[in-house]
């Protein structure tokens, strides 16, 4: 298994019912600055017009994750399905994942006094048999769609198989499976994504993840 | 004062009064007290700050620690750790204390290794600095840490993490400094001229791998473009170390030697202000062709952005300054003690400058432009952030000024107890 979601952010209404029900399901801490999944803000004008990008945002659970890599106590790891999980109780604070991570992903948790991130909600609901994140079941709008990638007929294969996307900070090499498909109004497209930005389709992408498994070992 | 001899080395039966109550200590006190106020108020932050989840607000509604959790959910400060900005003061006072502790070390072996004769007589002395300073940057490093879960780098190490590597090197390279020091002090002199040099070279190798290990812990944040393209990071770590280093030694040599000893203080000023000079200019050269290689985005930062004031007065003080003045001693050929004195005074101040630029500096470009649209706002009623900067708490400040009194402590005890920097023949 391999699991990874896909956001159709062009959906996002900026409601923030996936950072409370995250918060509900997940007992994350309370605040503003201790997020799990977000939605992120981008304010920009062209000729004179305003717009806002609304970017929903979450661990990418990379699969060249440098946060594994820099974690002194193996508190962060890969678990069953590709996850990028973080043990708690192993944490020593050192917050090197924080200063490794490239999409500041991480925060600390003032309650266990080690560092959180988002989990897929494997503990809460993907091992208890759930096929859906909070995120995903909560949203109104169905921005995000949770599944395993190594599965070729799932909704999430088949979905990437039929829409073009993107992931962010690409150059970083660490593989995100976090999967922005591309929007289908092309004002939207050109406003929302950098110049800089590879649009793949499935089958470009896919030789990418292989050899990012191949690297780990999965 | 009566000695007694233990293994080879003559000890002082200091008496405890003079032990815990002489100036050096009572400095020690005043500077530890200011620390453990900021200890105090750290490990209340961190232990036991009000944090609430769903399900406490749910089960315990009437809690007053639910209730000073929610308000400090919404008008707290987020915590002791910004996510934008994990790794702060603590961990640039550490660098820098380290750093130039075991630069302290590693130029001491080097000058013995080219048989600097007053080096020589003085290396226990520095030695013994060197390591009093290295213990204030570990003091620091153990505060920002969760020292109660430390038992894990023991039981689950992943051993190719920087992080991990500092645990056995620092448990190698404490004793063996340790070792060093001991063979400086102890008269069994046979023993030392047989393993001298083969400890000295030991003593290299080490100083040189804890200075790649440190690089590697900044390089494997490979977000951080500042710390990713800084070319050499290990030749630049060394170089930068050297420079305050020697500047330490210089402020050390005046207050330890040039009043009872001033014909060695005469040898090892002129000594020191060459190599600083050497060092400095090395490091210039180092800091003006490094902007060339590192990303735009953090250069940008820091030369042109807002670290840009900061790097100008690391410049002056680290290079400009101690350049000029220490030129001046060494060309007249006599060194003026106040030309060295500000010197290296300015040298310390303008090195540790250079270290929290290269800290705050890393995380000084935001993470926050993941879709190539520019930065994101970190909250609805925030606005977006084209730097990251939060200056340090006071209580910070009051724990790095502490870890200055744990270097006062430790070396006011061994230089009690052992003499350190008495001038030897060897």
């Amino acid at each position: 298994m391999n699991f990874a979601m896909a956001l159709d952010y062009q959906n996002c209404i900026n409601c923030k019912a996936c950072e409370v029900a995250c918060k509900e399901q997940n007992g994350v801490q309370l605040g503003a600055d201790k997020q799990r999944i977000w939605v992120g803000q981008t304010e920009k004008s062209i000729f004179g017009l305003p717009f806002v990008n609304y970017y929903p945002s979450q661990c990418n659970h990379c699969l060249d994750a440098p946060c594994v890599d820099v974690c002194p106590t193996g508190a962060s790891h890969f678990a069953e399905g590709g996850l990028v999980l973080v043990d708690q109780d192993k944490c020593i604070l050192c917050k090197g994942c924080m200063e490794a991570c490239p999409y500041d992903a991480r925060f600390v948790d003032d309650k266990a006094v080690a560092v959180d991130k988002c989990t897929f909600c494997y503990d809460t609901r993907i091992s208890k048999g759930e096929t859906t994140t909070a995120c995903q079941a909560t949203c109104p709008t169905k921005v995000r769609l949770f599944g395993d990638l190594d599965d070729e007929n799932s909704d999430l294969v088949k979905l990437l198989k039929k829409r073009k996307f993107f992931v962010l900070k690409e150059s970083e090499g660490t593989v995100p499976k976090l999967f922005y498909l591309f929007p289908e109004n092309e004002m939207f497209a050109i406003n929302s994504i950098g110049s800089d930005t590879t649009i793949y389709t499935w089958e470009n992408f896919k030789p990418i993840l292989e050899k990012a498994k191949a690297k780990r070992g999965m | 004062m009566k000695k007694f001899e233990l293994l080879g080395i003559e000890i002082n039966k200091v008496p405890l009064t003079q032990l815990l109550f002489n100036k050096t200590m009572l400095l020690a006190y005043v500077l530890l007290a200011i620390g453990v106020y900021g200890i105090y108020d750290v490990i209340v932050e961190r232990y036991f700050i009000d944090a609430a989840n769903a399900f406490d607000a749910g089960m315990h509604p009437g809690s007053v620690h639910v209730a000073e959790a929610m308000k400090e959910a919404i008008f707290g400060n987020g915590g002791e750790v910004k996510r934008e900005e994990p790794w702060t003061i603590y961990i640039a006072n550490y660098m820098y204390m380290i750093y130039s502790g075991s630069g302290i070390i590693f130029l001491v072996a080097l000058a013995e290794l080219f048989n600097v004769e007053i080096i020589k007589k003085t290396a226990a002395g520095f030695m013994t600095l060197g390591l009093a300073i290295v213990f204030g940057g570990l003091f620091t490093i153990a505060l920002d840490l969760n020292i109660l879960h430390m038992q894990w780098m023991f039981l689950t190490p992943n051993l190719g993490a920087g992080m991990w590597l500092m645990l056995p090197l620092y448990s190698v390279y404490i004793p063996f400094v340790v070792f060093e020091i001991y063979l400086l002090l102890t008269k069994k002199h046979d023993l030392v001229k047989k393993i001298a040099f083969g400890i000295l070279i030991l003593s290299v190798i080490i100083d040189i791998i804890e200075y790649y290990i440190q690089a590697k812990l900044f390089n494997m944040n490979t977000a951080r473009h500042l710390w990713t393209t800084y070319p050499n990071l290990t030749l630049y770590f060394i170089i930068s170390a050297f420079v305050a280093s020697s500047g330490i030694m210089i402020l050390y040599s005046m207050i330890t030697y040039k009043k009872n000893f001033p014909v060695e203080f005469k040898q090892l000023s002129s000594f020191l202000v060459k190599i600083a000079l050497a060092c400095i200019i090395l490091l210039a050269a180092y800091e003006a062709t490094a902007f060339l290689f590192i990303d735009k985005d953090w250069a940008n930062v820091i030369l042109f952005g807002r670290f840009k004031y900061d790097f100008y007065i690391y410049m002056f003080f680290a290079i400009a300054v101690p350049f000029s003045l220490l030129l001046l001693s060494y060309i007249k050929e006599n060194s003026s003690p106040f030309f060295m004195a500000v010197a290296s005074i300015s040298i310390i101040i303008g090195t540790y400058i250079g270290r929290l630029i290269f800290v705050y500096g890393g995380n000084a470009y935001p993470m926050s432009d993941r879709f190539g649209t520019g930065f994101e706002k970190y909250g609805e009623y925030s606005i977006a952030k084209s730097f990251i900067f939060t200056p340090p708490s006071i209580n910070e400040i009051f724990v790095i000024v502490g870890s200055v009194g744990v270097v006062f402590m430790v070396y006011a005890i061994l230089e009690n107890f052992l003499d350190v920097s008495k001038i030897r023949e060897h």
